[in-house]
């Protein structure tokens, strides 16, 4: 199967089976826990502070702190989430 | 650790936004109200489109807009689009956070009747307060005091504060009137030091000024002496001419006979007389009756409930559902936690403590903080959601409902180790502010952080006139709690004063805040720079009785 099909048919598989919001809280609790929500938070206030002359567009903040927040997520973190996406995808016959 | 910052200014809609409603009006937010789906932690996303995709190249990533006009449903990139296309088709929703978006201005958009209704969702049982009683009584007792005043003055604290100074000098004794020093008459220094700090708590010493506001209707006939007529006596004795150190016999002995329990001899806890002191003027409040009930909530009006009753509110949420259920309960001050980190018995709680937790607790906002954070109670405790029996557990989170006129905030240094059946107390340092806001401590913001800050009209009973507060009294104890000691750091005018029994000193505000505190009084600004009007009043009254 063509790996864009692919995505599509795991991404509505998640999302009619509900596993798409257990994941995504389960993937929230675990950034809480580790801090990585409040280093967001951080860098967030840092960035709209810094910009004294405008108001800050949330289009230009998520553009600036995206990068910065993915590369910044533990490891131990994207791997649990990886694990939970393949026993899902192993035991849906997908 | 700062405390948490208090400033909620609801942002103004652009144009674009303005213009929908002139248009629109709120009915198509009450359309989508039935497709609002609320999650935990105030969350809420759209529901009824299974796999939302963009109605432009059918993409199902990153964020996705439902225009508010005709529900098409785009991505970020072909939003513009839409727009261009449609007849002013400006404003959208997030479908998976339930925010309103402005496709023009390519920016997030805010409107208090929006989340109003994502907010209904959640928010069923907030009890709908009439604003019968409190809010009645504060406007009478401020009416009273602006009377004859100059009303330049209430702006200007330096302005009123010089005239006063003014006035002192022609009969200037060591001390304010009302600074008295109290006899010690056997291990009662408890005793003392919370007569010292309640006898300067605004609103009760206005009251009790006027010996005719009690008497009219104290019962006479009751079995009991009068406590709230003793603590009359012993104000006027404080501020009377007299400056040798006043024996306050016949308080303690109506205190006896009104708590026969603790009527022996030996160190007693200070917070406890407070509470019973309190209750007591509440027993014998107006209309003349002995009120045994202490579940008489709303309808009484006695002083000490005007004076220092608040409502403490207790929310519990499902973790499971997020449904919320909600308890008021009136209270005549709030008992803080310090942590529990510097006594070195682990078996006296079962929560261990971060370490983040023990430098931001040694501060008052850190313990505030943590009175009014979220609780987890594990799924131990037997918990059954009602709604949907749902047994995972509970969120638990205290706020205040409404501010008490003053507020005593007890500080909990003595706990009972229960292995070794000792009183343990935490001598801990406590940073604390003579300035205090309580803003952030409210229900009203608790509950708005809940639901991520969305702006929705909450029923408030604090204006915000109301959340600022002085402080004007200090209760520290010194020692362990079998022989230790109570003094009082009463602040008159800018100035701190110690209360040591029958001694009193000034002392500069580094001893204070050194000291061990375990009772902080404060008071609403607005009632500090009234006060200092009523106190030329009370002196200008004993002088005259003590002519006449």
């Amino acid at each position: 199967m063509d790996p864009q099909d692919l995505q599509e048919t795991i991404h509505t598989k998640l999302i009619k089976s509900g596993e798409r919001e257990r994941l995504k809280e389960l993937l929230r609790e675990r950034l809480a826990e580790s801090g990585w929500e409040n280093e967001m938070r951080a860098l967030c206030r840092a960035f709209v502070r810094d910009k004294v002359t405008s108001s800050v567009r949330l289009d230009d903040l998520i553009k600036v702190i995206t990068p910065r927040g993915r590369e910044s997520v533990p490891d131990n973190v994207k791997a649990e989430l990886l694990q939970q996406i393949r026993s899902f995808i192993a035991s849906n016959a997908v | 650790m700062r405390a948490r910052t208090s400033l909620y200014s609801n942002p103004k809609p652009c144009k674009h936004l303005s213009d929908y409603k002139l248009r629109y009006g709120t009915t198509p937010f009450e359309n989508l109200h039935e497709f609002i789906k609320a999650g935990l932690n105030g969350r809420a996303r759209i529901e009824g489109i299974e796999v939302p995709r963009c109605s432009s190249c059918n993409g199902y990533r990153g964020r996705l807009y439902m225009c508010l006009i005709c529900s098409a449903v785009s991505c970020l990139n072909h939003l513009g689009l839409h727009t261009q296309s449609g007849d002013r088709h400006d404003i959208a929703v997030d479908v998976e956070r339930a925010e309103l978006y402005c496709c023009s201005c390519g920016d997030q958009v805010y409107d208090s009747e929006f989340d109003g209704i994502v907010v209904s969702e959640r928010v069923r049982d907030l009890p709908e307060d009439k604003n019968g009683g409190f809010e009645g009584v504060e406007e009478r007792t401020s009416k009273r005091r602006k009377l004859k005043l100059d009303p330049g003055i209430e702006d200007d604290p330096k302005k009123a504060r010089t005239m006063m100074s003014l006035g002192d000098h022609k009969e200037k004794s060591c001390y304010p009137s009302g600074l008295r020093g109290l006899n010690n008459l056997g291990f009662t220094c408890f005793m003392n030091s919370v007569l010292q700090a309640l006898l300067r708590a605004p609103p009760l010493s206005n009251f009790l000024i006027d010996r005719h506001n009690h008497d009219k209707y104290r019962n006479k006939s009751g079995k009991n002496p009068c406590l709230l007529c003793e603590i009359g006596t012993v104000f006027h004795a404080m501020h009377s001419t007299d400056h040798t150190p006043y024996s306050p016999a016949r308080m303690l002995y109506s205190w006896w006979r009104h708590t026969p329990s603790l009527a022996s001899f030996g160190e007693k806890d200070a917070h406890e007389f407070f509470i019973s002191v309190l209750n007591g003027i509440h027993d014998f409040s107006d209309k003349g009756q002995e009120r045994n009930d202490s579940e008489d909530k709303g309808n009484c009006q006695c002083i000490a409930r005007k004076a220092f009753s608040g409502l403490l509110r207790s929310d519990v949420m499902c973790i499971t559902c997020g449904f919320t259920s909600t308890t008021d309960e009136p209270c005549f001050d709030i008992s803080l936690d310090m942590p529990t980190s510097n006594l070195s018995f682990k078996g006296v709680t079962n929560k261990s403590v971060e370490p983040n937790e023990r430098t931001c607790s040694s501060t008052l906002f850190g313990c505030l903080e943590m009175y009014t954070r979220p609780e987890r109670m594990g799924s131990d405790q037997n918990f059954h959601c009602q709604n949907c029996r749902g047994t995972s557990g509970s969120l638990k989170q205290m706020s205040i409902k409404r501010l008490p006129l003053v507020l005593c905030l007890h500080i909990k240094r003595f706990s009972q180790c229960l292995s070794r059946r000792i009183i343990l107390k935490n001598g801990q340092y406590l940073q604390f502010p003579f300035s205090l806001d309580m803003t952030a401590y409210l229900s009203s913001s608790t509950v708005r952080n809940r639901f991520g800050n969305r702006i929705f009209a909450f029923k408030c009973l604090n204006s915000d006139s109301s959340v600022a507060y002085e402080i004007f009294a200090v209760v520290c104890h010194s020692g362990i709690l079998q022989t230790g000691h109570y003094v009082t750091y009463l602040r008159v005018k800018d100035q701190w004063y110690k209360c040591d029994d029958p001694w009193i000193n000034e002392v500069d505000e580094e001893t204070v805040r050194a000291s061990q505190t375990y009772m902080l009084f404060y008071v609403q600004r607005r009632l500090v720079i009234n006060f200092q009007r009523v106190s030329t009043r009370i002196a200008s009254a004993v002088k005259q009785s003590s002519k006449g």
